[in-house]
């Protein structure tokens, strides 16, 4: 079995370009059209500008909230996961830390919330968590990626990340075996406590499981793949063609290629005439640079495109493959 | 009301009835037994006790190493050392908290170290 032609054909679709070449707005037409077709669809914003409430015209949150019929909608604020995740931490500590330390241990925690990488961390983890509900509550998740540098290294943790989990998990199983040993020759000298299930080993093994299933679904090309949004200019093409030779690299396929903006036939003013001219070469460098994917041309539109009745006129534009059957 | 009182009534009655005389030997020769496993027990205890003896201190030295190995790869940010799972080392923070504190008690510091968690 070859790989799914179509953009639709795949469970998860992240979409994925340099700032300002319009991956918001085709990722929510994207969305839209997998709602169409039938799909319970997820639109996920992870780009902290987010733009995808200002493209639907309406207020979305952490949460999922249902903007058209089958089409659910929600924006990670990397900020907020963290604090979440360090409000969940806090109460868990509270049961184990005598209260008079409980200030100087919150204290500690506030400073690892404010370390290097401690947002991404967060919204890795929110990633992972929405990723489990393919094919289960939604049919279809369609990621709108923040600007590609962060996005790439995000997909890429897994690997690193359950190499070093897999490290810890190795290391508190010869723990528990020790401890089992231990106990058995001290008997009453071990304590009375012969904890059933080591909760730090569950923790990490539930992470794990999670993050494994991520990777495994992300590098799946027939159910995930990577949709870059280019416009045919020198910086947004160099850019896309390293940022494909990187998804190369970490195994994650690559879906199609939207040449977005790109200045129709029938333009006229001298203006556009040059512009649609120095477009030229970077379209024709585009198909020549891509040729392994399936290169679709959005022509560019007059206005912004805002509210789904624009979305609608964007969609009419796609290749009739990719739209909604 | 007098309906359910009888029918508690009838059942007090019923319940003393076959608690009679042979389940009183059971019980004795249960108590017997149950002394007699006792007794084994304990002697086993005492037996792998001397056995095993040699090897505690081995085992459990081997078992505190093993601990500070897997605090010292799940906290190695806070000795300085590079750790990508910093952040999601800290969940597993309420768990350790009463090994941490022993470990630095045993390399001898009276307080935790500067920069990392603080039990104490």
């Amino acid at each position: 079995m070859g790989r799914p032609r179509r953009i639709l054909d795949r469970e998860v679709v992240f979409f994925g370009g340099k700032g300002g070449v319009g991956k918001t707005t085709l990722a929510a037409t994207m969305a839209l059209e997998a709602a169409r077709e039938g799909h319970r669809t997820l639109l996920v914003s992870t780009d902290p500008a987010h733009s995808t409430s200002d493209v639907l015209e309406t207020r979305l949150g952490g949460e999922a909230r249902e903007v058209r019929p089958r089409l659910w909608a929600l924006e990670i604020d990397p900020g907020k996961e963290a604090d979440r995740y360090i409000e969940d931490v806090k109460a868990r500590i509270a049961d184990a830390t005598p209260p008079r330390l409980m200030a100087e241990v919150e204290r500690q925690i506030d400073i690892a919330r404010v370390t290097p990488g401690a947002e991404e961390s967060a919204l890795f983890d929110r990633f992972t968590r929405i990723a489990e509900e393919a094919g289960k509550t939604y049919d279809r998740l369609i990621f709108d990626t923040a600007p590609l540098g962060h996005t790439l290294r995000l997909l890429a943790l897994p690997e690193l990340m359950s190499a070093w989990i897999g490290g810890l998990i190795s290391r508190r199983r010869k723990v528990n075996v020790l401890g089992r040993m231990w106990r058995n020759v001290a008997g009453a000298a071990a304590g009375s406590e012969d904890p059933e299930e080591d909760p730090v080993l569950r923790a990490l093994t539930e992470r794990q499981t999670r993050f494994r299933r991520a990777r495994t679904l992300i590098t799946d090309p027939h159910r995930a793949g990577f949709v870059f949004v280019v416009t045919p200019e020198h910086l947004p093409v160099a850019e896309t063609e390293r940022s494909v030779r990187m998804l190369d690299k970490y195994g994650i396929p690559v879906a199609a290629i939207l040449l977005n903006q790109v200045v129709p036939e029938d333009a006229g003013g001298t203006l556009l005439e040059a512009r649609r001219d120095r477009q030229r070469q970077y379209s024709a460098r585009v198909r020549a640079s891509f040729s392994r994917y399936p290169v679709h041309t959005i022509p560019l539109f007059e206005g912004r495109l805002h509210g789904l009745a624009a979305l609608e006129r964007l969609a009419e534009a796609l290749p009739a493959s990719e739209r909604a059957t | 009301m007098p309906g359910s009182e009888s029918r508690m009534a009838s059942e007090g009655r019923a319940t003393p009835v076959p608690a009679a005389e042979p389940p009183r030997e059971e019980t004795r020769i249960r108590r017997a037994l149950r002394r007699l496993r006792r007794g084994l027990r304990a002697a086993g205890e005492i037996y792998e006790g001397i056995y095993f003896a040699p090897y505690r201190s081995q085992i459990y030295r081997s078992y505190r190493e093993e601990r500070d190995t897997f605090l010292l790869l799940g906290f190695a940010d806070l000795l300085g050392a590079p750790n990508p799972v910093a952040f999601y080392a800290l969940e597993l923070y309420p768990d350790l908290i009463e090994e941490f504190h022993q470990w630095h008690m045993r390399i001898g510091m009276p307080r935790a170290p500067d920069g990392g968690f603080r039990c104490c």
